[in-house]
């Protein structure tokens, strides 16, 4: 009886660990699959997946580590701007390009973190919203980088498939990432953190180090989906890439789903990305839609529709032990 | 009679820290004063003292989580005075928070797993399990290891800090006030506890209230008062010890000290103490109150006379500040009554019980940082005509001269003292019918208690009535007619001054001494 229950709960425990690159299987038959999916779906799917991998990432950042970023965009946008600069500047292959811009991304967050830092809890929000709105800024006035035009990118431009492939293939470099993020030891000292930073130190924990390498680790993932962002539209400008939107859909989609679980951020980003491909003749109604869900899932489900599904989860599993006990 | 002094020829690397001239100043307040203490291997350390003399201040400056103004610190030889908290508690220094601070969010197994996988990141999964499981049967956690830490109540919340900072196998353990609480049942277990902890080898410093906890723990004891060290010495002596008494009690004060508006006389001539209440002004019916799941105050009856002052006494943690907060509507009782001047107030708000008359000088004194000393107490009058305002404010000037002459400055750039002045001339400017008095004389030097109290007699004899909340029996005593004594939120006596000043249980509810 008691054997068998664990067995089920280190059953269920190992769905949970590999949830994530089961769900990046999923998308896998797509590219493996020739002429499967439309150009419309392909499409989707790319967008789908571009979104998880930010929620992912953001969901790493606060859900696990407390840090609760509105400068998503400035990560996006480094991402876009470094990945069309070296495909116009260098002939390096694309997947070159995606990692210089995802570690272009880290360096960024390893250099502002001295000062981000510094900041605790909603301080450190309206930190890193400064920072993105800052990189804005100074994208537009900048000469360098085509200032409020932008650049154009003057390689090949992709096919549909050819996305699929390479955000599928970040999608799975995601899940791992995460997986060992979320069920290692690594995440018991995030959490820490996460909780007390001061009573964390108290027990040893170095905090600045595991905030530091949560931030790098979830820049990269954010500047790398960016860099793709800018190859699939083949051009960037500071207002689209480090738009705001950035910072708030993804902060949205990880609220939607379910902060600091495990499926929360895949579950609202797939829950958003549907409801704006539904919505998208009435783009007003999208948005109110959303902010309305907003509200109701922050008052009355503040876990999100990951954390209503774990509770309806764990009712039936109690029923279902209870019967058999009986 | 315990030798103490055989310790202190000993060598420096007996040590396992030494406090050299700590010092730490907040704005106002020098909470750690000029600290000098040598704390031997494997010794186990008491430290005792009233509230806001610094011995929590002290703890975080020797944890790290408080930096110091000047002094150093010397760990097992080492000068971690500069070192980050996190690098001397993988050095072996290990503390516990006053109020608990769990990770709320996580299991209390993942609480304890926090410091295995900080220090050794590849330790085993069996090992690091039954290390975790080992520490929860220990601390008597054994039953929670899978519950969150946010669930638990305070009590167990407690245990959770000790054995969270015993995960560390700590060289040095800093305990703040892990008894403060505890029923005698569990005061016995937590003595077990450090008992099995005294292996000669590991140092752990107390700081304590429960003076049964030291008493049987310690060799070695230090007062601290004021920020500064008072006393040090064996336990027996120092417990014995006249001068300790009169600070940590208060029962030095008063005897050889004139006061010029001390109406000592006057105590005989108080008749409404033994009459039957002609009239109350304030009456609590069967109050019960509390902080979410921890419940402070159980069925409190209390009632004062117009015109009365009554002091409220009792340990820390009895529930003194909770009895204040509900009074004044901070916090809700969640059961009883609580009737003024012929009004049920139980269901108001604070701001409304201000406007029925009751003014609550809070603990702390509450200085709002960026007005000035007029401002500060202007704002407490707002919805008042100007000719009484400008009266009542002239009042407070002659009460309090010192705040004439800085009615410019912003509240922070005062002393502690003239802070403390500010908050209770603060407390007047609404014109009150009733003022609670919660621990005005809180880290202030002797002299400056002698002033508040001076201005407290004053307020008396013009027929305010008053609720004092004080560390310091006699003072409050000698100013009260009646007093009441709480001991774990309930009310174990209340009777005249004269009467509870000569009553035993007093003393022993205070310091733990037998009858």
């Amino acid at each position: 009886m008691t054997q068998e229950r664990v067995s089920l709960q280190r059953g269920l425990h190992g769905i949970e660990q590999l949830g994530g690159l089961l769900i990046a299987a999923l998308f896998a038959i797509g590219a493996l699959v020739p002429n499967l999916l439309s150009d419309y779906a392909l499409l989707i799917g790319f967008r789908l997946m571009l979104y998880i991998v930010l929620a992912e990432a953001w969901n790493l950042l606060a859900g696990y580590c407390g840090l609760v970023s509105l400068g998503s965009a400035s990560f996006v946008g480094i991402g876009a701007y470094v990945l069309v600069g070296l495909l116009n500047q260098t002939g390096v292959p694309v997947p070159v390009a995606v990692l210089i811009a995802g570690l272009a991304g880290a360096a960024l967050s390893a250099a502002v973190s001295p000062a981000v830092f510094r900041l605790r809890g909603l301080y450190f929000t309206v930190g890193t919203l400064a920072l993105g709105e800052a990189l804005r800024l100074l994208m537009i006035n900048v000469p360098w980088f085509g200032g409020a035009t932008g650049l154009f990118l003057r390689a090949d431009w992709p096919s549909s498939a050819e996305l699929y492939r390479y955000v599928l293939a970040l999608l799975i470099l995601t899940e791992l990432v995460i997986s060992v993020g979320a069920h290692s030891r690594l995440s018991t000292l995030m959490r820490a953190v996460r909780d007390d930073e001061d009573a964390a130190a108290q027990v040893g924990v170095r905090a600045f180090r595991v905030k530091l390498g949560t931030f790098m680790v979830a820049s990269l993932l954010m500047s790398a989906a960016g860099a793709l962002q800018a190859y699939k539209l083949t051009a960037v400008e500071p207002y689209g890439m480090f738009g705001l939107q950035w910072s708030v859909d993804v902060l949205a989609m990880v609220i939607i789903g379910g902060i600091g679980l495990r499926y929360g951020p895949v579950i609202g980003a797939v829950f958003v990305v549907l409801l704006g491909e539904l919505l998208a003749d009435y783009p007003e109604l999208h948005v109110a839609i959303t902010g309305v869900i907003l509200i109701v899932l922050i008052r009355f489900a503040p876990k999100g529709l990951a954390g209503v599904a774990e509770r309806t989860v764990n009712l039936f599993g109690r029923r279902v032990a209870g019967a058999h006990s009986v | 009679m315990i030798d103490d002094t055989s310790l202190v020829g000993e060598s420096s690397g007996a040590f396992i820290v030494e406090v050299r001239g700590l010092t730490k100043r907040y704005a106002g307040v020098t909470a750690a004063d000029n600290v000098n203490l040598a704390i031997s291997r494997g010794e186990v350390f008491g430290i005792i003292g009233p509230n806001g003399a610094g011995k929590s201040t002290l703890v975080g400056l020797i944890g790290g989580a408080v930096k110091p103004s000047s002094g150093t610190i010397i760990y097992a030889g080492e000068d971690i005075t500069a070192l980050p908290a996190a690098e001397r508690a993988r050095r072996g220094i290990g503390r516990t928070y006053q109020i608990p601070r769990p990770f709320l969010d996580m299991t209390v197994a993942e609480n304890l797993a926090v410091a295995l996988y900080s220090a050794s990141p590849l330790i085993s999964a069996r090992v690091a399990g039954d290390e975790v499981k080992a520490m929860l049967m220990r601390t008597g956690l054994a039953g929670e290891g899978h519950l969150m830490a946010r669930n638990l109540p305070l009590l167990r919340r407690k245990r959770l800090e000790v054995a969270r900072a015993l995960m560390l196998k700590p060289r040095l353990l800093l305990l703040d006030e892990v008894g403060a609480g505890l029923v005698d049942a569990e005061v016995t277990e937590l003595i077990e506890l450090i008992h099995s902890l005294d292996d000669g080898e590991t140092s752990i410093v107390i700081v304590e209230h429960v003076i049964r906890i030291v008493r049987e723990c310690c060799r070695r004891l230090a007062v601290l008062h004021t920020g500064a060290k008072f006393a040090e010495g064996s336990t027996a002596e120092i417990l014995a010890d006249k001068d300790v008494a009169s600070i940590y009690l208060g029962t030095g004060h008063g005897s050889d000290r004139t006061l010029p508006h001390k109406p000592r006389a006057s105590s005989t001539q108080r008749p409404m103490v033994s009459e039957p209440p002609s009239k109350t002004l304030l009456q609590l019916a069967g109050v019960t109150a509390g902080y979410g799941q921890a419940r402070v105050l159980t069925g409190v009856d209390f009632d004062v006379r117009p015109g009365e002052a009554v002091a409220i006494l009792g340990t820390n943690g009895a529930g003194k500040t909770t009895l204040a907060n509900t009074i004044s509507g901070m916090v809700r009782a969640t059961s009883g009554s609580i009737h003024f001047d012929g009004r049920d107030v139980t269901e108001l708000p604070s701001h409304v019980r201000v406007r029925h008359g009751i003014a609550h000088c809070m603990e702390g004194r509450r200085i709002f940082p960026t007005l000035t000393v007029e401002e500060n107490l202007l704002i407490a009058a707002r919805s008042i005509d100007s000719g009484t305002r400008q009266q009542r404010l002239d009042e407070i000037y002659r009460l309090f001269p010192a705040l004439h002459s800085r009615r410019g400055n912003s509240g922070t750039s005062l002393s502690g003292g003239e802070q403390q002045m500010l908050a209770i001339g603060r407390s007047l400017m609404s014109g009150p019918k009733l003022v609670i008095f919660d621990e005005i004389s809180l880290g202030l030097a002797p002299i400056m208690m002698d002033r508040l109290y001076e201005a407290l007699f004053q307020l008396r004899r013009r027929g305010l009535t008053m609720l004092i909340i004080e560390q310091d029996v006699d003072r409050a005593l000698d100013l009260a007619d009646r007093a009441c004594v709480l001991e774990r939120g309930r009310l174990a006596l209340f009777g005249s001054a004269t009467e509870i000043r000569s009553d035993r249980n007093l003393r022993r509810l205070y310091f733990g001494e037998a009858g």
